[in-house]
């Protein structure tokens, strides 16, 4: 589904990215883990170019979008959700609009069938009575799971997780982590960047680890946890677990 | 002179008070167009800028509403209205409330775009990547996320240089416009005494800008309405 080679990403004279070649799988849930600074969080902006990549190319279901012109770089993120750390929920609109705003502006329904799909949405992620209050009113968890919904609304094929949850309040990880095991158990494919090893180990395919710009190591979550080789990753583990 | 013999001098003989009525009038004419053209011209101008700051694009376009800037907010009101009167449309016949609403409207203009272009970039970049991860274009993003978010934080700012601008409009003077300021003026000629008209004009001002205030306060609380926790 997704296919990246060579993919390079400098900030100014910093090297973020340096060469990464990956290839995600369609239903794949790919937790990438790693220290701050590691060019996580830059590798999973690139996938849907909310940063330009410096080199290498970004297949997505046969099209390479790094050479992609503008109009067509938005059709390929209406197929991609995004979920921030920090939600960025629309904060003047009402839970409804924030989740019908873009499936109606671009046409994909009328405002009616979004209006419908919002609800059942809400219904999903467990908060229904939300609909008419806005952004401001809600929790931390809440917030996040109503982004989750708004992704959610636009169909995506693919959804890329920024860090949900490092921004929560702890006891509110649980229920974003919980929605997230359900859309996961759907089948949706999923590519998350957390801190949350809990998570990576029970819900991942595949788990990465990335340090300096590279992907060092990369297994299932059994072998990941059990039997670090890298002794980056043996030294990351020993610091968090 | 007793106050009412005054009041009877200056606004009742001759139907003086014309001069007053007549004049807030034009004030309000000219006051109520330039903001619509600072506003449209502000706006378009601040899309420019914070277009060129966030994305490159757009390079010429802002050169030219730098400069646009520099002039305009370098040099005074009085002076952008004589030229344009005196130079721009010498030659040409053309209504003198006109030539203000122009004058005005370029001027204000200016204010507003730093106003408007201040209000985009203080929001998080967060709300354009969420609008653009949607798959929204910039266009769409600017329209229905930023600028509505934008234009709420930067209300009480706009209302500030709305009621400079009705103000300001009190220098229209110079051209011979029959504006509020020189009703009040010619008044002041005829029957020389200066107190009454020139208070009452001062008066008639801080009233339009007390309602103006209020006006925008209610708006404001409207606008608030999704900051309610």
């Amino acid at each position: 589904m997704i296919d990246v080679k060579g993919l390079c990403k400098s900030f100014g004279d910093i090297e973020v990215l340096k060469g990464i070649d990956e290839h995600i799988e369609k239903g794949e849930k790919v937790v990438i883990v790693g220290p701050s600074g590691s060019g996580k969080s830059t590798f999973l902006r690139c996938l849907n170019l909310m940063e330009t990549p410096t080199a290498g190319t970004i297949i997505f279901e046969g099209q390479d979008i790094t050479a992609a012109s503008d109009h067509e770089i938005n059709k390929v993120r209406q197929r991609m959700g995004m979920v921030f750390q920090h939600f960025n929920l629309f904060p003047h609109l009402t839970i409804q609009k924030n989740i019908t705003l873009a499936p109606v502006k671009l046409g994909l329904m009328s405002q009616a069938e979004a209006d419908i799909k919002a609800l059942e949405l809400l219904e999903r992620v467990g908060l229904p009575d939300k609909a008419e209050t806005y952004p401001g009113m809600l929790s931390g968890g809440q917030k996040q799971r109503i982004a989750i919904a708004r992704s959610l609304a636009m169909n995506p094929d693919v959804m890329l997780f920024d860090e949900p949850t490092s921004a929560l309040d702890p006891e509110m990880v649980g229920e974003v982590l919980e929605l997230m095991k359900q859309l996961a158990e759907d089948g949706m494919t999923m590519v998350v960047v957390t801190h949350e090893m809990g998570f990576a180990r029970e819900v991942a395919s595949r788990v990465l680890f990335m340090s300096d710009g590279y992907v060092l190591e990369q297994n299932t979550p059994e072998e990941f946890f059990a039997n670090p080789e890298n002794p980056r990753l043996k030294e990351f583990l020993s610091k968090i677990l | 002179m007793s106050f009412t013999e005054s009041f009877k001098q200056n606004f009742i003989e001759n139907n003086r008070w014309h001069y007053l009525v007549d004049g807030l009038g034009t004030t309000l004419l000219i006051t109520l167009l330039a903001v619509i053209l600072g506003m449209v011209l502000g706006f378009l101008v601040a899309i420019v800028r914070s277009t060129y700051d966030k994305t490159g694009k757009m390079k010429i376009l802002n050169v030219i509403c730098r400069i646009y800037l520099t002039v305009i907010r370098g040099t005074p009101v009085v002076v952008q209205l004589l030229i344009i009167y005196f130079v721009i449309f010498a030659s040409v016949p053309i209504s003198k409330t006109f030539v203000a609403v122009i004058a005005f409207g370029i001027n204000s203009g200016a204010y507003v775009a730093e106003i408007v272009r201040s209000g985009i970039m203080s929001l998080d970049q967060g709300q354009f990547e969420a609008g653009r991860s949607l798959g929204l274009n910039y266009r769409q993003t600017m329209t229905s996320i930023i600028l509505p978010q934008a234009f709420k934080n930067v209300l009480p700012a706009l209302a500030n240089e709305c009621i400079v601008l009705l103000k300001e409009t009190s220098v229209a003077g110079y051209i011979a416009i029959q504006d509020l300021t020189k009703g009040g003026d010619i008044i002041r000629s005829q029957t020389f005494s200066a107190f009454m008209p020139l208070i009452s004009v001062a008066v008639i001002y801080l009233v339009m800008v007390m309602i103006l205030t209020h006006l925008v306060s209610k708006l404001e609380r409207r606008l608030a309405q999704s900051d309610r926790r």
